[in-house]
């Protein structure tokens, strides 16, 4: 006996089978909720202290530019790997990116970054290259010739006796203008990360 | 004694069953494989070199994008041979998270090989559900680090972030879950009579030739050889770790070991959540100069990383050992020979787990 159409309408064309076959439904896209997203700027202003590029892992994914309301840092997605390091190291709180900062915030942790300035004095010829080129010393110092001399105490390097003498370390702000200026590459700058936390927020089952 | 050879055959370095690219050349005689060889230098990625010269936080993520399956491994050996150097204190609490975030990863990376021998032997429905749960484990691995892959959750010193109440909760439910799913998974293999036919007796790895070709992780555990760096590691040690070693030295032994160890691995991470000590998740302290030979087990088995810092802490010299090229070793001259087909060769070579892209760097 062969089966009539009624029989076959009624095996094939369920009603729970059309539903789902006409108003087909995909899971929504949500984020995750510790994802770490691109950094996107919190709108406190941001204060030149360039920790966010020294500390930056990947080359080229961030840099700090003037704009026409001041100093804004610029995150370049192409070059980014999404590390969080820049909103830790941010002592000002400039940049965010999913819960890091949230999480940095109520946790009391945070990133010290400290530059060393590192002078190897057999390759280092005296030339001053290094005194000239830095930024912070050109602000100290606008009187700074082109052979680093200075009589100014409160510069970060200067030329004394035909050598580089560091004076103040703690100024430096990690550029490396300095170690790209030095035609023997006798200068260093070595970026310094330490994980501080200040009030330990944890919690135990 | 001249040997006849009848087809010299390569399989791969593309090829369905394998995840990255190797070359295995077989030797055959009618099916039954006389030789092989393995044929690698498919994916250097020459990331030792680029390491060089830089400080702590930028090789970091250098050392964690060496694999992409077993990456927070890299991260924690890395980090705690900086430790080594330097003199950093861990506090206790990061110590622990440290070892719930490295099994975490144990687990997905044990149930991505055990979905790939699946596949390989072709029972792909089991292959699948591993997938599903591995997919959980991710999740848990992102509540606790914010990423899924890649985490640089380590740092010398500690940890980046600490644990949320919530996010401790979510993980035990979903660990139940898991481990119960587990279980259904685990009896689906063990009592499946197509998986024994094609597991059992195949790929046999004695413990001499183990032991000859230097086998490492759960490749040597399987041929009844208890080693295993997790034993000297000292927040290990307060857990009470101790080795899952099987006898049976075939293919069914290891993809079983690997089962063992999941269970085992949600043991140690329950163990580390109700003995979670409180305070602070970083300790400071930077890095210093040194010379160091450091050694931690990844999935696959032991990993070592030779590092010289300078008195900064810049990497001055690197070097990596990874597990994969021991076993890689110990396939081709042990596990392949004697194989009774070319079928067989290519679920031999998946069981041992090779991770190409640790072993060329």
């Amino acid at each position: 006996m062969t089966p009539s159409l009624f029989w076959y309408l009624q095996e094939f064309a369920r009603p729970v089978w059309l539903k789902k076959f006409f108003f087909a439904r995909t899971a929504p896209l949500t984020t995750p909720p510790l994802f770490r997203d691109f950094p996107e700027p919190t709108g406190k202003p941001c204060q030149h202290v360039l920790f966010c590029m020294m500390v930056c892992p990947a080359p080229g994914a961030i840099d700090v530019v003037l704009d026409e309301d001041g100093w804004k840092p610029r995150i370049h997605k192409g070059h980014c790997i999404r590390c969080g390091l820049c909103v830790e190291a941010c002592p000002n709180g400039v940049l965010t990116s999913g819960r890091v900062l949230a999480t940095l915030q109520e946790q009391g942790t945070s990133l010290e970054v400290s530059f060393r300035i590192a002078i190897d004095r057999d390759l280092c010829t005296g030339c001053g290259n290094c005194a000239t080129a830095c930024p912070v010393n050109k602000e100290i110092d606008a009187q700074l010739g082109a052979g680093g001399h200075s009589s100014n105490e409160e510069v970060i390097m200067r030329v004394h006796d035909g050598d580089v003498r560091v004076l103040h370390e703690d100024k430096c702000t990690g550029c490396k203008t300095c170690e790209n200026s030095c035609p023997t590459r006798a200068i260093q700058i070595a970026r310094i990360l330490e994980g501080k936390q200040q009030n330990p927020g944890g919690v135990s089952p | 004694m001249k040997r006849t050879v009848d087809v010299n055959i390569p399989l791969g370095p593309i090829h369905p069953c394998f995840k990255e690219p190797a070359r295995v050349k077989c030797e055959t005689k009618g099916e039954r494989v006389i030789a092989a060889e393995v044929e690698l230098g498919y994916m250097k990625k020459g990331i030792e070199r680029i390491m060089k010269g830089r400080p702590w936080q930028e090789v970091m993520f250098l050392a964690e994008r060496v694999c992409g399956i077993c990456s927070v491994i890299h991260n924690m050996v890395y980090i705690e041979a900086m430790e080594q150097i330097s003199g950093i204190p861990v506090p206790p609490r990061a110590a622990y998270l440290r070892v719930v975030a490295n099994e975490l990863d144990r687990m997905q990376s044990h149930m991505l090989a055990n979905f790939s021998y699946c596949y390989t032997i072709e029972h792909e429905t089991l292959g699948m559900y591993l997938l599903d749960c591995r997919e959980q484990v991710m999740d848990l691995l992102e509540r606790l680090t914010g990423a899924r892959v890649t985490c640089a959750y380590i740092i010398p010193g500690g940890v980046r972030c600490d644990i949320h109440e919530e996010d401790l909760s979510f993980m035990l439910e979903s660990l139940t879950r898991i481990e119960s799913d587990l279980l259904r998974y685990t009896g689906m293999f063990e009592s499946g009579p197509m998986i024994a036919l094609r597991s059992r007796g195949v790929g046999i790895l004695t413990p001499e030739a183990a032991l000859q070709a230097h086998a490492v992780g759960p490749t040597a555990r399987a041929s009844g050889i208890a080693v295993d760096r997790r034993t000297q590691h000292p927040t290990y040690m307060k857990l009470g770790f101790a080795t899952v070693v099987r006898h049976d030295c075939d293919n069914y032994a290891r993809i079983m070991l690997r089962f063992d160890e999941l269970f085992q691995s949600i043991r140690l991470i329950r163990t580390c959540f109700t003995g979670l000590p409180t305070g602070v998740i970083r300790g400071g302290g930077t890095c210093k100069a040194g010379e160091i030979r450091y050694s931690g087990e990844a999935p696959r088995g032991e990993l070592t990383y030779v590092i010289k810092t300078d008195e900064y802490g810049r990497v001055v010299e690197i070097e990596i050992q990874s597990p994969s090229i021991m076993n890689i070793e110990a396939c081709c001259h042990s596990m392949i020979i004697g194989a009774d087909s070319i079928a067989d060769v290519t679920s031999a070579f998946v069981s041992a787990d090779p991770c190409i892209a640790c072993t060329e760097r």
